[in-house]
């Protein structure tokens, strides 16, 4: 390799220099002023960006589903039996969940419960993952336009998937449950305990903070307590696969086996937490002149 | 209308980012092309280049992850901007001494994104450096220097390197 020294454009260096030396500085003195700013601008830039990114996603999508129908048909027949099967059992169920259905939603609505407490949903899709190795994150294809904010839960059916942590105009990153940075509130179903649910490096989840009494054991399941959080309670989160109890520790831990697997989730709701008005906003109690 | 092609690459970039590579990784782990189009782009057309297009490149990735908006920003400008001032000392750069390059300041940009990003307490420096900064960094050596490998036996690079300092 020759190396040889060009003659630099002293000007373009300067501005290059210059700019280099005001980011870092700002980054340094202001982050959350700048953490703001970058973020209001981002929402039409991410929009702008949201347009291939919707089609790429289309284009994917569309060649996953052609391989799905049409080559990777192996066992279907056998899978189609068992589902058939499985079919006839959940009817059954589902007339005895719809007579106990008729019977709550009676009961609520003489306790005018349904229109304060439950929250709205929004239904979204999944276009992309994480654009860095750092994150578990998934993309939606709503975002602020639509309602969705920063900290509302996510969930599937069969439960919890993760919270929103950023928005642009048209999309929204939401942290899965298996995120080590994630945190959310949880409760053993049977012993009613309550913990803090945390991903794991390894793809998994944790309940940390299980108080030493409890008699958690594996197989116990682990729902949302509702206490802080975008999440009504009792949303599945997972099933307790061991127990960790470490000797002189203030608490035990459980490992989880999240009840979603978030690699494979195509469709989500996203709870909008309904309004409730608070107890002055419903006497009309006059606001506090400043 | 260079302008024009950088925009294209930013806003092309990101969908190829997020939803196509995720069929490539190697053990969960996927290449970061910013961070090699920032590195080609500071090496061939200079710091300014490299510096501009970092920034703006990290700042839109950073939109669609969990990362916050201004560390990702900051360190792919820094990257675009060092591989312009490297690629201003040299003439002539072999795909082989390119992919070198890469693999080093790969690494040396992923060591320092864990205390940037603040990561959990389970995301220590050793998970980061065996799990994702290693894999990561021979990834976007390979793929940055299989894309150089193509334009340096298809464009008189030497030539396109010093007509952008000119």
């Amino acid at each position: 390799m020759r190396m040889v020294n060009l003659r630099a454009p002293y000007s373009a260096r300067r501005v290059a220099l210059v700019l280099a030396v005001i980011l870092v500085l700002g980054f340094l003195l202001l982050p959350g002023q700048l953490q703001n700013v970058f973020q209001q601008v981002g929402s039409p830039f991410g929009w702008i960006i949201s347009w291939p990114l919707q089609a790429v996603a289309g284009v994917h999508d569309r060649i996953a589903d052609i391989w799905g129908r049409y080559v990777a048909l192996q066992e279907v027949e056998e899978e189609n039996q068992q589902l058939k099967r499985e079919l006839d059992l959940l009817k059954e169920q589902n007339g005895q969940l719809r007579e106990a259905s008729a019977a709550t939603e009676r009961l609520s609505a003489l306790l005018e419960f349904k229109k304060q407490a439950l929250p709205t949903s929004v239904a979204a899709q999944v276009i992309g993952r994480d654009t860095s190795n750092w994150y578990k994150t998934i993309i939606l294809n709503k975002g602020a336009s639509d309602g969705l904010q920063s900290d509302q839960g996510v969930i599937t059916p069969a439960g919890v998937v993760g919270r929103v942590v950023k928005t642009t105009a048209s999309t929204a990153v939401v942290l899965l449950v298996t995120d080590p940075n994630n945190a959310i509130a949880g409760l053993i179903q049977r012993t009613r305990d309550e913990g803090i649910v945390e991903g794991t490096t390894q793809g998994q989840a944790r309940l940390k903070y299980i108080p030493l009494l409890s008699n958690a054991r594996p197989g116990d399941h682990v729902v949302t307590s509702g206490l802080v959080g975008g999440f009504p309670r009792g949303i599945p989160i997972g099933t307790i696969t061991r127990i960790d109890k470490e000797e002189e520790a203030l608490f035990q831990s459980a490992e989880l086996s999240p009840e979603v697997d978030p690699n494979r989730v195509e469709e989500v709701l996203v709870i909008r937490p309904s309004f409730v008005p608070t107890e002055g906003e419903r006497l009309g109690v006059p606001k506090l002149k400043p | 209308m260079k302008g024009l092609i950088y925009f294209a690459v930013i806003v092309g970039l990101v969908p190829v980012q997020s939803v196509l590579l995720q069929h490539i990784s190697l053990w969960g782990v996927k290449p970061d092309l910013g961070f090699v189009a920032v590195c080609l782009i500071g090496l061939l057309w200079g710091e300014l280049d490299g510096l501009l297009v970092g920034l703006a490149l990290g700042w839109a990735m950073s939109l669609f992850s969990a990362q916050d908006l201004i560390s990702s920003a900051v360190l792919k400008g820094a990257v675009g901007f060092v591989a312009g001032v490297a690629g201003r000392q040299v003439v002539y750069l072999s795909p082989v001494v390119l992919v070198v390059g890469l693999l080093v300041v790969s690494c040396l940009a992923g060591l320092v994104t864990p205390f940037v990003l603040r990561l959990s307490v389970q995301q220590d420096w050793w998970w980061a450096v065996w799990t994702v900064v290693l894999p990561q960094a021979c990834l976007d050596a390979v793929i940055g220097g299989a894309i150089y490998w193509l334009m340096w036996s298809r464009l008189n690079i030497e030539q396109v390197m010093s007509e952008s300092r000119m």
